[in-house]
């Protein structure tokens, strides 16, 4: 749900970077782009059209790994923490978002005509040379430049790609390479896919269809290669897929949200996004799943989690983001501090935010982790 | 101090010799300036185009006339090859309902904009980029161009690329500074599936623009990318296009700086005449001065501030004018340029720094260097001698053998510099000053010869007075004797550029008759008066060819190959064999040179083609095909001043052999015996379906060729006359001068007896002599220049042979008008001291 609107601020952000902001070359840092106002990237009501998110659905696998081109947004959303034999930490995120700009696809000769579009991000942390580096790319989906489907599933933007290399256990190849940075890992299923929200239905506020179908497989076993500057590493590791589609407008009066995916020690898995008003408060549609070590879910709701911030970090760019956290499910017996590996996980994409690789320790017999935290709107 | 007050009192009391001194500064710096003005808002235009459109591209893949399959640009991304790329498909693209005005229609991926381009990632609104890619036929246009088609967002607009087709105005383009503005001008932006479907490019792209970075990282990435090409598509620098821009119009640019360097010259010659009479006609006043006891070096630096204060002054005035006039020029400029070469859109610049600094520099320095010798001369000689002026003629007398010695000399070395063809178009022009200059040395000689021969005949005539005026000509060889070089310079060149100009416009229209020899051709119905026109729709192609009251019919199509050297331009033709054998060869038999010609076994290249790329008949053309790189053996070479980076005409089988490119831009039809042009353009008519095309008549198309010609031309024309109204104004000027400083000379003539009659005829018989002789002089000088223009200048600068034909127009023109100043340039003194009492005049002295 938190990706609801990441991606509806990354559509806005889309058209205008291409007004705003100019970049020489991928992967280096650009000049700061004017911040971006959350609340003024919201907003506008969703295009007719389009399918809405309106009530539960039955998910059929592996058909719901593939897009969804009814509705307006998708994406596929990996993120991982690796490390190599010599004990070198790695973060990565591949993320291919597709956004359909016009419901339907029309007949034209020519083969660039499109009515969606890819925007792909790519990031490696490297841990131990305290190095961030980041990637982004647009592609229409037309002439193969960019797209997803096919049985075994493909999802690719130009040479990054994630393909379908097992149905069961359901396994992913992801591939991708930028300046100084470069991925090739084996993603293996270790749990089924855990729907979240209503049985995959994802509200996010009151008005019917502010919605979105919303899953994830926590835990992926990782193998492969990773390149960071000139050194390429054999790593291994475990990922999380997030996978959500929507057609959704906004709500105002939110600020951005502060997303969090732990795999715990004990086996559980944590996942909860703080929706974050203006005043600084947890919205109501805040909320969260817990997968217990036998695959049972359980809804989290903003009552029952607390997050709080302890220290901050101003980035280069002169936000300000929360860089130390306690988070705690008082009745789950978690208690943790969360610690990004590297500080600076900024992305300083056409939408900035910050997205990094985490690790969190267990306080009075709570269990520690690792995972991937998101903040926006900072 | 009071040395200084003189000098300002002699400005003051002569205000109409200071405003004449003024003058001829200010017309010298205003051609100059103005020139280059044109010169640099053309090129720096055109390169800003180039540079707008290639944006930070750092090399560039091109095709062939179909451009590149859509699939390479694919592989090389997905491949991962380069990362930083854009596809570009785009085309002229007529709007047919809106004054057949013909823009650039640029297909692009705005999402591989950004990394090259600022324009294409620009837009007033974001829901402009929404619309651009979802809706067929949007594109985005300046607000001042969507403004001058009547079209604003939201609008419907019919054009006509490949067949007729709707498009949508989505909104607008924003440019990010002047000189993007400029090059968008006459561009529409949009996606590129709207642009491969409008322009029939499905499938296709016009290039693939690259950022490859410096070093041996780019260059294996260019390596690769290489490796990867079809064979007709080749990686060339993005530089290598707006260098091949800049060559193109080189020459011709060339020209025109010569042009403003020989109106520069005239604006010399009468600046020298100016400041050496002013220093000349205070000989008195500075003898006195020097017998006074001011120092030599005081007096000096007088008259050089003096200069330098004219020259100020006159230097601004010019630079004010030359900028105005240079914003008229640089419109004729941008025409030719269209014209000739490619599309480009000028609009005046605010006036450059290093234009400033070299009118300036010229207006001044040139004012100084031609006083320095006047004030050495007058400051070194001494006092006694200063004060008498038959010292000075006396001197300018012995002078003469030394001058005209000079002058013979120059000329020599002038002709040897000509006759060396590989010192270029420099060369030509050198050679060309150095005979100008030579000659006008010549000429003082010339005059006293003249005056000699024609005092009897003017004494004949008009008696005493006559022979008095003819001999004043000759003793004050210091006043006249320059200024009638001056003369004689600039009227020689209106004449040398007339006749050049008027020879190749009669060789042009001799060219057309055997070149177009069709009855009625058809072609888009396109304005622009581009060289590469849209293509006719495909089916009406079929239909035409079926028409009936025919004897046959050509099909034409104009393409480019782009390559490192630039553009070659080819000419793919299907037809008769009887046409084609009455093409004007230059060389080669076309009887046999048709053998083949369709098949591909041979091509015929224009004049200057060969010329540029030393071409005889059996030598060999390399062109980038979809089959490589092929060879032809050049069978003929033909008379072509259509283009001057010349063209090969190729037979339309081979050309779509080599290049898959199926259009066609032009058809032309054969009455059949018994049947009229008028039949034919009504089967036309009818077939037509409704098609937007032009129905031509042969004598229409010849019309409008010479009427293209006669605009390419006009730039020339108006230097022309730029360079006779700075004459005459020069002219009048230094005579004018000249008689009122004679002043008290007359006064003492009149005192003497001579009635005011006689002393008209006295003034402006003398003026009306030099005038004429001025007016004789220039016509041997002027035909000369012709000559080398033509000959030399014209033939190294665009391989054209052209016809000389010495129009008496121009001669006679010629003559009236060097007498018409030299009369007006009497009229002023002749009232003022017919009109004052002779002891009045005797006093006036200074």
């Amino acid at each position: 749900m938190r990706r609801i609107l990441l991606l509806s601020l990354l559509v806005v952000a889309l058209l205008l970077s291409l007004f705003e902001v100019r970049r020489q070359g991928r992967g280096a840092r650009p000049e700061a782009p004017a911040a971006l106002s959350v609340a003024k990237v919201l907003g506008g009501a969703p295009a007719a059209g389009f399918s809405r998110a309106l009530t539960p659905r039955t998910f059929s696998f592996p058909a719901d790994h593939g897009p969804h081109h009814g509705f307006r947004n998708e994406w596929w959303y990996f993120t991982g923490n690796l490390q190599s034999a010599d004990g070198h930490r790695f973060g990565y995120q591949l993320t291919f978002f597709r956004v359909a700009l016009a419901p339907g696809k029309v007949e034209r000769a020519s083969h660039w005509a499109a009515n969606e579009v890819y925007m792909a991000h790519f990031a490696v942390t490297d841990v131990g040379g305290q190095r961030f580096r980041f990637a982004e790319r647009f592609s229409r989906e037309a002439l193969g430049l960019a797209g997803a489907g096919g049985q075994p599933l493909t999802v690719w933007l130009e040479n990054w790609s994630a393909r379908e290399t097992a149905s069961s256990p359901w396994s992913m190849k992801l591939t991708a390479a930028g300046k100084g940075m470069a991925i090739d890992l084996d993603l293996t299923s270790l749990t089924a896919p855990i729907l979240n929200g209503e049985h995959g239905l994802s509200r996010k506020s009151a008005t019917p269809g502010n919605a979105s179908y919303y899953y994830s497989i926590p835990r992926m076993k990782s193998t492969g290669t990773l390149r960071s500057g000139n050194r390429s590493y054999q790593v291994s590791g475990l990922s999380w897929l997030d996978r959500e589609w929507s057609t959704s407008a906004l709500e105002a009066g939110q600020a951005g949200w502060d997303w969090l995916a732990l795999q715990l020690a004990d086996g559980r898995d944590l996942m909860f996004y703080r929706m974050r008003r203006r005043d600084g408060s947890a919205d109501p549609s805040s909320s969260g799943t817990l997968v217990t070590r036998g695959g049972g879910v359980l809804h989290l709701t903003r009552e029952q989690v607390r997050m709080e911030v302890l220290q901050w970090w101003t980035s280069p760019h002169g936000s300000r983001y929360p860089a130390r956290w306690r988070v705690t499910v008082p009745s789950q017996g978690i208690d943790l501090e969360v610690v990004p590996r590297l500080a600076d996980q900024e992305l300083a994409t056409s939408f900035r935010y910050w997205e990094g690789a985490v690790e969190s320790r267990g306080a009075g017999g709570s269990p520690s982790g690792s995972g991937y935290l998101e903040m926006t709107g900072y | 101090m009071i040395l200084w007050l003189s000098g300002l009192r002699n400005v003051l009391r002569h205000p109409l010799i200071t405003l004449l001194a003024v003058i001829g500064v200010a017309l010298g710096v205003a051609v100059v300036c103005a020139v280059d003005v044109a010169n640099q808002a053309a090129e720096r235009s055109f390169l800003g185009a180039a540079k707008t459109v290639a944006g930070k591209a750092t090399h560039q893949v091109v095709g062939g006339p179909r451009g590149l399959p859509e699939d390479l640009y694919r592989d090389l991304r997905v491949a991962g090859v380069i990362p930083a790329s854009a596809p570009v498909v785009s085309g002229p693209a007529v709007f047919p309902g809106r004054g057949g005005r013909t823009l650039q229609l640029v297909g692009i991926d705005p999402f591989a904009e950004p990394p090259l381009r600022s324009f294409s990632s620009h837009f007033s609104e974001s829901s402009a980029l929404t619309t651009l890619l979802t809706r067929p036929g949007a594109i985005l246009l300046l607000p001042a161009t969507a403004r001058e088609l009547g079209l604003k967002p939201g609008d419907r607009v019919a054009v006509q690329a490949d067949g007729v087709r709707d498009l949508v105005v989505a909104g607008y383009l924003e440019a990010p500074d002047e000189l993007s503005r400029l090059a968008l001008a006459s561009v529409a932006v949009a996606d590129i599936a709207t642009a491969q479907e409008t322009l029939g490019m499905v499938g296709r792209l016009t290039r693939i623009d690259l950022v490859v970075p410096e070093g041996k990282g780019g260059e294996a990435t260019l390596r690769t990318i290489a490796s990867r090409l079809p064979p007709e598509a080749a990686v060339i620098p993005a530089g290598a296009r707006a260098g091949a821009l800049e060559k193109m119009t080189r020459a011709f640019r060339l020209n025109l700086t010569a042009l403003s360097l020989l109106a520069l010259v005239v604006g010399m010659f009468l600046i020298y005449n100016t400041m050496t009479f002013s220093v000349i006609r205070r000989r008195r006043l500075i003898g006195m001065l020097r017998a006074l006891g001011v120092g030599r070096r005081e007096l000096f630096a007088m008259i050089c501030v003096e200069a330098l204060l004219i020259g100020a002054v006159g230097t601004a005035i010019g630079l004010f004018c030359g900028n105005a006039v240079g914003a008229v020029l640089a419109k004729l400029v941008a025409r030719t340029i269209n014209d000739l070469y490619f599309s480009v859109e000028v609009a005046s610049l605010p006036l450059l720094p290093g234009t400033l600094v070299k009118s300036a520099v010229l207006g001044v320095v040139a004012t100084l260097a031609a006083t320095l010798p006047a004030a050495l001369e007058a400051t070194g000689a001494p006092p006694r001698a200063a004060l008498s002026r038959s010292a000075l003629e006396t001197r300018h007398a012995r002078l003469l053998p030394v001058a005209i010695a000079a002058g013979i000399l120059l000329l020599l070395a002038g002709a040897a510099i000509l006759s060396r063809p590989e010192w270029g178009i420099p060369g030509g022009f050198a050679g060309l000053f150095a005979v100008i200059v030579g000659y006008a040395l010549v000429v003082p000689g010339f005059m006293v010869l003249m005056a000699r021969l024609l005092r009897p005949v003017m004494g004949l005539l008009w008696g005493g007075i006559g022979r008095m005026a003819a001999r004043g000509v000759a003793v004050s060889l210091s006043r006249t004797g320059v200024a009638t070089s001056a003369l004689v310079v600039a009227v020689a060149a209106g004449i040398g550029v007339g006749i050049m100009v008027g020879g190749f416009r009669l060789t042009v229209q001799s060219w057309l008759e055997s070149w177009l020899q069709a009855d009625v051709y058809v072609r888009s119905a396109d304005n622009s008066g581009g060289r590469i026109r849209p293509p006719l729709d495909p089916g009406l192609v079929e239909r035409l060819r079926k028409i009936p009251g025919i004897s046959g019919y050509a099909i034409t199509r104009r393409s480019q190959v782009e390559g490192e050297d630039g553009f070659t331009e080819i000419m793919a033709i299907e037809l008769p064999r009887s046409t084609f054998v009455r093409y004007p060869f230059k060389e080669g038999n076309p009887a046999e040179a048709w053998k083949g010609f369709l098949d591909g076994g041979g091509v015929v290249v224009s004049e200057p083609y060969a010329n540029r790329h030393h071409l005889p008949v059996g030598g060999r053309v390399s062109l980038r095909t979809r089959l490589g790189i092929r060879s032809f053996p050049v069978s003929g070479i033909v008379y072509d001043y259509g283009s001057d980076t010349g063209i090969v005409m190729m037979g339309r089988p081979a050309y779509l052999a080599c290049f898959g490119d199926p259009s066609v831009d032009g058809m032309s039809f054969y009455a059949a015996p018994g049947g009229s042009t008028a039949q034919v353009a009504e089967a036309i008519r009818e077939r037509g379906g409704g098609s937007r095309i032009a129905i031509i008549s042969n004598r229409e198309l010849k019309d409008a060729t010479m009427a293209i010609f006669d605009r390419t031309f006009a730039i020339t024309g108006v230097l022309r006359v730029v360079i006779l109204v700075v004459a005459f104004v020069g002219v009048l000027s230094a005579l004018m001068a000249m008689q009122v400083e004679r002043a008290r000379e007359l006064a003492v003539l009149r005192a003497i007896g001579l009635t005011p009659g006689q002393l008209w005829g006295v003034v402006c018989g003398e003026t009306a002599l030099i005038g004429l002789t001025a007016g004789l002089l220039s016509l041997p000088l002027g035909i000369i220049e012709a000559l080398i223009l033509v000959f030399v200048v014209n033939l190294r600068s665009f391989g054209w042979t052209m016809q000389f034909h010495a129009d008496p127009v121009y001669l006679g023109e010629a003559v009236l008008l060097s007498l018409a100043a030299a009369l007006l340039a009497g009229i002023y003194p002749s009232a003022r001291i017919a009109g004052t009492s002779p002891g009045l005049a005797l006093k006036e002295d200074e």
